[in-house]
């Protein structure tokens, strides 16, 4: 094994779920269809994708919290199943949502099992809760049970948490769902630290948004495939430097304004939609200057209700990405 | 090393405890009910005619009625809140096994229990003044040790299902009171038919309550309580083998089936 | 006029199927069936052994008296659950705030209930002719089938005082579970009530099923309609105060929460 962090080779994974007492009916969902990729020591790597892709299943897997139905997985170099218990020992985890902590107990004590549960001896486990909770920003809160924590305090304790032992490699999945922007950017922040501390960290979520900030590489997923994976920079150039301009035109207007569209060249997609009478036409093109001059006698007329123009953002491309993928 | 043993279990103890906020199903378990069934018993005795009840198995029995509900409900309920809760996912992840955080949680359930064996002997004693200087002393405690080491090996047995799936985890609940008519806790076991009393057989407290309910009623330490305690033990110990075979087999299980993030 | 009695009707039953249904969400039958008939079929076998070894060989006392208690779970837990469980499903504000008429809501909680409690000893009772070779051939069956609905339908009035009970304050439910587990003393369950202390026997004539037990245990032995009368009327009467009170506070309650907010707090 080389210097990866993870490797993994045609993960895949199939749920079989059972259903009825009488005649047991057999349901499988294939959750991980057939998933490769590395990722280096020292890298933030983001695996991104929508509801339902298999990105808590794929974490699941590489935290030995699940065993994969075929394919193999190595986690720093470790055998995930010959050496399950060593690999736990140095990975940490958190899963997205408000489960995973005791609400009736304080942070303090919270942590403090849990060190117990990693071994931890008391004195490192006392100065290690003071350092993590000043790190995730909860320092004074320490006492107060974790019941009473806001959705984002919670989620940075399950950071804390799943730093105690001071892991090598941090499995992180959706750190940031469901809390507000102010807290999600606390905890981004928190994460930033830790790559500069050296950490690797496995991150997944569905904001474009914060895989773009955050991450070295990203794995696209979607229904259980890796459907792109570059760096965020270099997925942007792979669709091509387009501009989007975006039309909301009447009714009347709509059917002369498409006969011209087609005329064009390099016009990358064209995609229609209607909403409360209004019609917006979302065209991705190299040469934006043609679009506008196409435009110019609706614009005289006021038959355009509006008019967007902008460069291609990460939002883009995965939206463009996922749904090339639909096709 | 021991040391750090003995922590993990303080920590373990700690947290279990303050889990569970005062509960009155606590409660009803290891008092209300016990005192319910005494009662029943003692009227239903004075109604075949008797002239006192047998307090031995009405009273005391009624405690060990106690201690078993108590045992299953409290392991129970520990177990479904870590599911609850998302955190048995988490305890499964970390280095420490689940069978080392069941086997503590499991041994605090059986030692709690004691609370209601000790207030049912209270009062068969002060209450119902119970004869005591018969009572053979070493036997029953020898006795009592041997019922609290089949406790803990059955909870942790029955631990095993409550991980695997919430299903077999509901099988869990319904065993509870089918055990207890089994093992003769409220009546010596020589009143079942017999094939109930060849299914009791494979209970490790039935021959521990037994050699208990001899040595209360005086018997001395005879061949005869030897081999119930043998037996209590032996049996016992194939639980625990049985557990820890289980234990590998539940914990791959859970990791395929993905059992444990459902809530 | 015949709208609104339809109305009514349709809110009946569709409140009854509704609440019963949000209450016993059984995954499967064996769920169904273990916790109905599992739980009181081993408790009665306790209670039969223990019989058995103070001297007691006969059973059949027992086992009529426990089949006899079946309705009770569903009367007094049940809608005790069903009532006092709105509260955690949230449900109760809807409720409240809808222009319903109260009655109809109210008594359409208990409709599945009384049906699923009757049905559960129509199903025990040829079991026990099966396993303990009840003797039913004096049986007044038409009596019989009177005295368990009755009990079904007195039982869920004291699971309306312990519901609304269960709404005002978090621990209503330890009284109900408290008192679900005395019913194996105070009613008559396993032994006639006349054994009881004093203090004992008054509080069990006080409580709603007492009387019917005790009426359908004749019944089944053969009796006639003049013999268990007295019993059945006691009942009914009863049954009827317990109802009464339970609508009564149920009612209290709701307006008593509507100008506090109370509820809602909780
Ligand atoms: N334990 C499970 N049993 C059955 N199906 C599951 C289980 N866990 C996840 N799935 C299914 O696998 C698919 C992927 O889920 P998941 O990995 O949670 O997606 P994501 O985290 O990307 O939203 C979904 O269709 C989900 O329903
Ligand atoms: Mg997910």
């Amino acid at each position: 094994m080389g210097s990866f962090a993870i490797e993994t080779r045609s993960l895949s994974k199939t749920f079989v779920t059972k259903r009825g007492f009488w005649r047991r009916k057999t349901k499988s969902t294939l959750a991980v269809e057939d998933i490769s990729f590395n990722v280096n020591q020292g890298e933030l790597f983001g695996i991104l994708g929508p509801n339902g892709a298999g990105k808590t299943t794929t974490v699941k897997m590489l935290s030995t919290l699940l065993l994969p139905t075929s394919g193999s997985i190595s986690i720093l170099g470790l055998d995930i199943l010959k050496n399950t218990l060593e690999i736990r020992k140095r990975i940490g985890f958190t899963f997205g949502g408000a489960r995973g902590l005791y609400g009736r107990l304080s942070a303090r004590d919270n942590l403090r099992y849990f060190a117990e549960l990693y071994g931890l001896a008391p004195e490192i486990t006392r100065k290690r809760i003071v350092e993590l909770l000043e790190m995730v920003g909860l320092t004074g809160r320490e006492e107060d049970r974790v019941e009473t924590f806001s959705s984002g305090m919670q989620q940075r304790l399950h950071l804390a948490r799943a730093l105690l032992h001071n892991p090598e490699l941090i499995f992180l999945d959706e750190p940031t769902v469901g809390i507000d922007p102010v807290g999600a950017r606390e905890l981004r922040a928190a994460i930033k630290t830790l790559i500069a501390r050296g950490k690797t960290i496995l991150l997944t979520t569905h904001y474009m948004a914060e895989a773009e900030e955050l991450c070295d590489r990203i794995a696209i997923v979607n229904k259980g495939n890796i459907v792109a994976m570059d760096t965020p920079s270099s997925l942007k150039v792979r669709i091509g430097r387009e501009t989007v301009i975006e039309v909301d035109v009447d009714q009347q207007n709509l059917e002369s304004l498409k006969i011209q569209l087609v005329k064009l060249d390099h016009l990358s997609k064209v995609e229609y939609s209607a909403e409360k009478l209004i019609n917006r036409i979302s065209i991705h093109t190299s040469e934006p200057e043609n679009i506008l001059r196409l435009l110019g006698p609706f614009l005289q007329a006021k038959s355009i209700q509006g008019l967007e123009v902008r460069n291609q953002t990460m939002e883009d491309v995965y939206v463009a990405i996922i749904q090339g993928e639909k096709k | 090393m021991i040391l750090d043993q003995l922590r993990l279990v303080s920590r373990q103890v700690n947290v279990q405890l303050r889990m569970r906020t005062f509960n009155w199903y606590t409660v009803a378990l290891f008092f209300l009910q016990p005192a319910v069934f005494s009662a029943v018993g003692m009227i239903l005795s004075r109604a075949a005619g008797n002239q006192a009840p047998d307090l031995v198995y009405t009273v005391i029995g009624g405690g060990i009625m106690g201690m078993w509900s108590g045992l299953v409900f409290s392991s129970t309920y520990d177990i479904r809140s870590d599911r609850r809760e998302g955190t048995l996912e988490l305890i499964v992840g970390s280095p420490t096994s689940l069978r080392k955080v069941e086997a503590i949680r499991t041994f605090s359930n059986v030692m709690a229990g004691l609370v209601s064996l000790l207030a049912a002997f209270l009062a068969a004693v002060f209450i119902f003044k119970y004869p005591l200087q018969q009572v053979n002393v070493p036997g029953v405690l020898i006795s009592l040790i041997l019922l609290l080491f089949g406790l803990w090996s059955l909870g942790v047995f029955l631990a095993n299902f409550l991980v695997w799936s919430r299903l077999s985890g509901s099988l869990v609940d319904f065993l509870e009171l089918p055990v207890a008519v089994l093992c003769g806790f409220m009546y010596p076991i020589q009143i079942l038919p017999n094939w109930m009393q060849g299914i009791s057989a494979i209970f490790p407290i039935r021959w521990a309550l037994q050699a208990m309910q001899a040595s209360l009623q005086g018997s001395e330490i005879n061949g005869i309580i030897w081999q119930k305690w043998g037996l209590a033990l032996a049996i016992s110990l194939v639980f625990w083998s049985i557990s820890l075979w289980l234990d590998r087999k539940v914990h791959n299980m859970i990791r395929l089936t993905g059992e444990l993030s459902s809530i | 006029m015949i709208k609104s009695v339809i109305r009514i009707v349709r809110l009946y039953f569709f409140q009854a199927w509704f609440s019963y249904r949000a209450l016993f969400a059984w995954s499967t039958p064996f769920n169904y069936f273990a916790s109905k008939m599992g739980f009181p079929f081993f408790s009665m076998l306790m209670f039969i052994f223990m019989g058995k070894y103070v001297g007691l060989n006969d059973p059949i006392y027992i086992v009529i008296g426990n089949i006899l208690l079946l309705p009770s779970l569903n009367g007094v837990s049940g809608m005790s659950m069903t009532i006092g469980g709105e509260k955690q499903f949230g449900a109760l504000s809807y409720l409240l705030g809808s222009p319903a008429p109260r009655a109809p809501l109210f008594m359409g909680r208990a409709f599945f209930h009384i049906l699923d409690g009757f049905i559960t000893v129509l199903v025990a009772l040829p079991l026990a002719i099966l396993i303990f070779h009840l003797d039913m051939s004096q049986t007044n069956f038409l009596l019989v089938g009177f005295c368990i609905l009755l009990i079904s339908v007195t039982a869920t009035g004291m699971g309306f005082i312990m519901g609304t009970v269960t709404l005002v304050s978090r621990d209503g439910w330890m009284i109900t579970s408290t008192l679900q587990i005395a019913f194996y003393v105070v009613i008559g369950v396993n032994f006639p009530v006349d054994l009881l202390p004093p203090v004992l026997r008054a509080f069990s004539s006080s409580l709603p099923m007492t009387r019917g037990i005790q009426a359908a245990r004749l019944a089944l032995a053969g009796a006639g309609w003049s013999e268990i009368a007295p019993l059945v009327l006691g009942e009914i009467l009863i049954g009827a105060i317990y109802i009464l009170i339970g609508y009564a506070t149920f009612r209290f309650t709701e307006r008593a929460s509507m100008k506090s907010g109370m509820l809602d707090n909780l």
